[in-house]
């Protein structure tokens, strides 16, 4: 994956100006994560603490994917880029708005953790909130470096984990259901577990696009809304 | 758009040309094995050149060039400096024949008719192949005149009243005849750039080509002018048949139905336009339209 | 500006530089403008000289006599008889005046002095008045004739600060002109003989109007042959010759032919022309045919100039729509080069107006007196004319020698003035 060396242009501002789009979307991405990890761990421990953390670093990624929409815009502006460049600043500014959605997802889960702590525990769910938000986690992790490496398998691999959250999603949703009818004195606080899983599902939704804008990146492939076994097919063929 | 006939030449360019070329530099790159990667055919060309090599003395400057231009198709040719893509260009309507050193081998056709056949007389072929020029170059006559100038000296009109409708019509197809309907008499260098550029090529489409070749016809003009011209470009590639050689690569994504890319006298791809401003299948072109390398 | 360390350094060493700097610069222009001095002070030296000798020969002295036109002393016996007329006695008639205005004179030598007062072709004036009126035959008129040139000379230089320039003149000879003078009979009038008659050993006879005719006719026949040539080689060299050595000589040869001493051409023109041609001598025809030779050199370089000049833009826009090379060189190259072409061909033609040394060569040295009328009479040119008249004894000759000269600049600057009108005016911007 030799295609993407963003850093022999004639001009060295050009280089700098690239160098810095990515640095600055694996620093909000970074935040994504942590916040990500943050919020399942504020509803898990429970700690408010660390959820209210999560709803203040919210504030910082909102501000992160401005500058970056701005210096976006710049590089379109000045440079005009073509290829493989085009295709980085567009990149950039689709990851950028699936991770402040993602923010705005784990803000919601850690809207639930303060929730729950003030409301009381719910009596189930915690098993698989962890569980979804490992493997979840793991994606967000994964897209991001397959967009640092300019790494298409990894890329390819995200999607796939995000097969895997849906049917986790889906079966958790099953039991919680079913809990809720066996006890429906408990149902207002196992929704808010529901609320949580399904901003973590969200959150792999994002991450799965991730990997598809990075697909795009490196190989040049629109490979949204296909199947799986379409994409990997195509990108196989390029 | 024109369908793809010669899929053979896509031969999985990505990992040859990985193999062929090191990262480092891509000027340093041997192009000795380098085939053409993209859709150098179609199926409606209008004009066919089959491996065609130009000397300028014991200089080769083209080198095994093949590649159709469409019907009605605006191809652009792009390329750093010196790579040939002018003269290639030059080649289409036989004006290098006016540099002594220069001879080209090879099978160029325009309709299947060969353009390089000894017989065949080359007054009326620039008359089907039109050229515009870098600079703009008016005749240093009236305006009437510049564009009158070519259905007389093809003797395409008898009457008066004939030309003044050819002269009319062909300012009108080149957007200049409400700037200039009020002046046809004064000169033609009296114009701006930009309007000369149009007069230019009001004067090439005055004796009705099938194919215009432009060479960098914009490289003298400011963005607006240049602008005025693209939308011609756009508009003409209704009617005719229209090969650009142009240093701007947002002009040739602007305003091309397909780029080819030209590179130290070999043309190294030829895709869509969108394909190759997006993403190109050669590292060259890559490097290239990136500005990696000019 | 923030002051570095190193920057009052450097401006230190600059500005103790400058001073000698400014001191180059103006003696650079001092050179200069020496030079364009030197140049204009030689000039003017030229002008006054030419001018100071020369203007004196616009004017010629007339004598006023009183003539009696006798019919008997002109033996004229039919008045209506032209032949008569013309073949009268008329300078008998004038000697008769003489003696009869200074009636001292006896002796014959003093007599043949004294006829040599007017000039020997005063009778034609006298012949023409009779032509003209028939009725002044036998009738006693006063008559302003053309004076002798020593008497011309005589009279112009008596106010000049050298005095009178007197050369054989007796002492008796200068009483009559005195008196001549006190009594009014002695005039200066325009010279109209200088620029009407042809060449004669009298100076006060003598005029430019045969040599000017010969340099007209031979400058037409230069270029009419030289131009259509020149501009044809031009053209071919430039636009059709493939560039091989053999036009690399060509060329060379070409440049070469245009340093070549004028003489040789000369000497060409007699061998061809005259020795092998068996041409006449003398002619405009044969000179116009040097000079051709001459001039084609200038004509064709500076026509490929000019040619070369045409941008070649222009061409390939022609030839982008489809004009043969034929069109293209037309239409196009041919207009745009022709006030190039034209100015290269006045140039050359100025130069073959002041030329000399190769028409002596062909005889266009030859003493003629008649005006030519066509290109194959008999004639000389005006620099020509001006040699033999600088090598001529007479006084008088030497003012009507830079009368010519100045003549000949009056020519050089008008077809200068035409080659600059003309560039101006075809000349179009691209």
């Amino acid at each position: 994956m030799d295609k993407l060396n963003l850093d022999q242009h004639i001009s060295r501002q050009f280089n700098a100006d690239l160098e810095e789009l990515k640095t600055q979307l694996l620093e909000m991405g970074g935040l994504v994560e942590q916040q990500t990890i943050n919020a399942v761990k504020a509803i898990t421990t429970p700690d408010s603490d660390l959820a209210e953390r999560v709803l203040v670093t919210e504030e910082e990624v909102d501000a992160r994917e401005l500058k970056l929409d701005e210096n976006c815009t710049l590089v379109l502006a000045r440079r005009q880029p073509a290829a493989s460049d085009l295709r980085m600043v567009l990149s950039v500014a689709r990851i950028t708005r699936d991770l402040e959605r993602m923010g705005d997802e784990a803000h919601k889960v850690a809207k639930m953790a303060i929730h729950l702590n003030e409301h009381g525990e719910a009596p189930r769910g915690y098993v698989e909130l962890r569980h979804i938000g490992t493997i979840v986690h793991q994606m967000v992790i994964s897209a991001l470096d397959a967009f640092a490496r300019f790494d298409v398998d990894l890329a390819i691999s995200v999607a796939q984990e995000d097969k895997k959250v849906d049917q986790e999603y889906k079966s958790a949703m099953r039991e919680l259901a079913t809990y809720m009818m066996e006890d429906p004195r408990s149902i207002s606080r196992v929704l808010n577990i529901i609320w949580a899983l399904r901003a973590l599902e969200r959150i792999g939704d994002h991450a799965a696009n991730i990997a598809e804008h990075v697909i795009y990146l490196v190989k040049g492939l629109d490979v949204r809304h296909q199947s799986l076994q379409e994409m990997e097919r195509q990108v196989k063929e390029q | 758009m024109e369908a793809i006939v010669d899929q053979t030449a896509k031969v999985d360019p990505m990992n040859k040309v990985n193999t062929e070329l090191s990262k480092e530099n891509p000027e340093a790159h041997d192009l000795s094995g380098l085939e053409t990667v993209g859709i150098p055919f179609t199926d409606t060309a209008k004009m066919s050149m089959r491996d065609v090599n130009v000397f300028y003395a014991d200089k080769q400057a083209i080198f095994d060039v093949s590649l159709d231009i469409g019907q009605n198709e605006v191809l652009a040719m792009i390329g750093p400096s010196g790579c040939g893509k002018s003269t290639f260009l030059r080649c289409l309507n036989r004006m290098n024949d006016t540099i002594d050193i220069c001879s080209v081998q090879g099978s160029l056709k325009l309709e299947g008719q060969d353009i390089y056949d000894p017989k065949l007389d080359v007054v009326p072929l620039r008359a089907r192949v039109g050229m515009v020029f870098q600079k703009p170059n008016p005749f240093p006559k009236s305006i009437y005149d510049n564009v009158a100038y070519g259905p007389r000296i093809h003797g395409l009109v008898n009457r008066r009243t004939d030309l003044d409708e050819i002269v009319e019509t062909s300012l009108q197809k080149a957007g200049l005849w409400k700037e200039v309907r009020d002046r046809l008499h004064s000169p033609g260098t009296g114009l701006s750039g930009g309007q000369q550029q149009r007069l230019c090529i009001a004067r090439t489409i005055a004796v009705s080509p099938e194919v215009i070749l432009m060479d960098e016809p914009c490289s003298a003009l400011d963005p607006i002018a240049t602008a005025k011209i693209e939308e011609l470009i756009a508009e003409l590639s209704e009617n005719f048949t229209i090969a650009i050689v142009t240093h701007s690569m947002q002009q040739a994504a602007r305003v091309s139905h397909r780029t080819a890319y030209f590179h130290l006298g070999k043309l190294v791809e030829v895709n869509e336009t969108e394909k190759v401003f997006t993403n190109p299948d050669h590292k060259l072109t890559e490097a290239y339209i990136t500005g990696r390398f000019g | 500006m923030t002051p570095s360390p190193k920057t009052p350094n450097t401006m230190d060493v600059v500005n103790k530089n400058l001073a000698k700097r400014y001191r180059k610069e103006k003696m650079f222009r001092f050179y200069g403008i020496a030079s364009i001095s030197f140049g204009l002070l030689c000039l003017l030296f030229l002008f006054t000289d030419i001018i100071g000798k020369g203007h004196s020969a616009f004017f010629q002295t007339y004598v006023k006599l009183p003539v009696v036109m006798s019919a008997d002393a002109l033996g004229i016996t039919d008045v209506n008889d032209p032949h008569q007329i013309a073949g009268g006695n008329y300078q008998g008639v004038l000697k008769q005046a003489l003696r009869e205005r200074f009636p001292e004179v006896t002796d014959r030598r003093g007599k043949r002095a004294l006829y040599g007062i007017v000039s020997n072709g005063a009778g034609y004036e006298l012949r023409a008045l009779v032509e003209n009126n028939p009725d002044i035959l036998n009738t006693s008129l006063d008559v302003w004739v053309l004076a002798d040139d020593d008497i011309d000379t005589y009279v112009k230089s008596r106010s000049s600060r050298e005095g009178a320039y007197t050369g054989r003149f007796t002492e008796q000879q200068i009483s009559w002109i005195e008196s001549l003078i006190e009594s009014g009979n002695v005039e200066e009038r325009f010279n109209t003989t200088f620029f009407t008659a042809g060449d004669s050993r009298e100076p006060e006879q003598a005029g430019i109007r045969g040599a000017m005719m010969g340099s007209l006719f031979t400058l037409l026949v230069t270029l009419a042959l030289s131009f259509p040539i020149g501009v044809a080689a031009a053209v071919y060299l430039e636009e059709y010759a493939k560039k091989n050595k053999f036009t690399d000589f060509i060329e060379v040869n070409i440049n070469n032919l245009a340093a070549v001493p004028s003489i040789i051409f000369g000497l060409l023109g007699l061998a061809i022309f005259i020795n092998f041609f068996e041409m006449p001598r003398s002619i405009p025809l044969v000179g116009g045919f040097v000079l051709t030779l001459m001039t084609l050199p200038t004509i064709i370089i500076s026509s490929r100039a000019a040619i070369k000049a045409v941008p070649p833009s222009i061409r390939e826009a022609a030839m982008g729509i489809g004009a043969s090379k034929m069109q293209v060189i037309l239409h196009h190259v041919l207009p745009l080069a022709m006030p190039g072409m034209l100015t290269g061909a006045i140039i050359g033609m100025a130069q073959a107006l002041g030329e000399t040394a190769p028409l002596l060569m062909i005889g266009m040295v030859a003493f003629i007196v008649d005006v030519p009328s066509g290109i194959t009479d008999p004639s000389t040119v005006l620099p020509v004319q001006i040699f033999l008249w600088a090598d001529s004894p007479e006084r008088a000759f030497v003012e009507r020698t830079s009368a010519a000269i100045m003549v000949l600049l009056g020519f050089l600057v008008v077809m200068n003035a035409l080659a600059v009108w003309l560039r101006k005016r075809l000349e179009r911007r691209w």
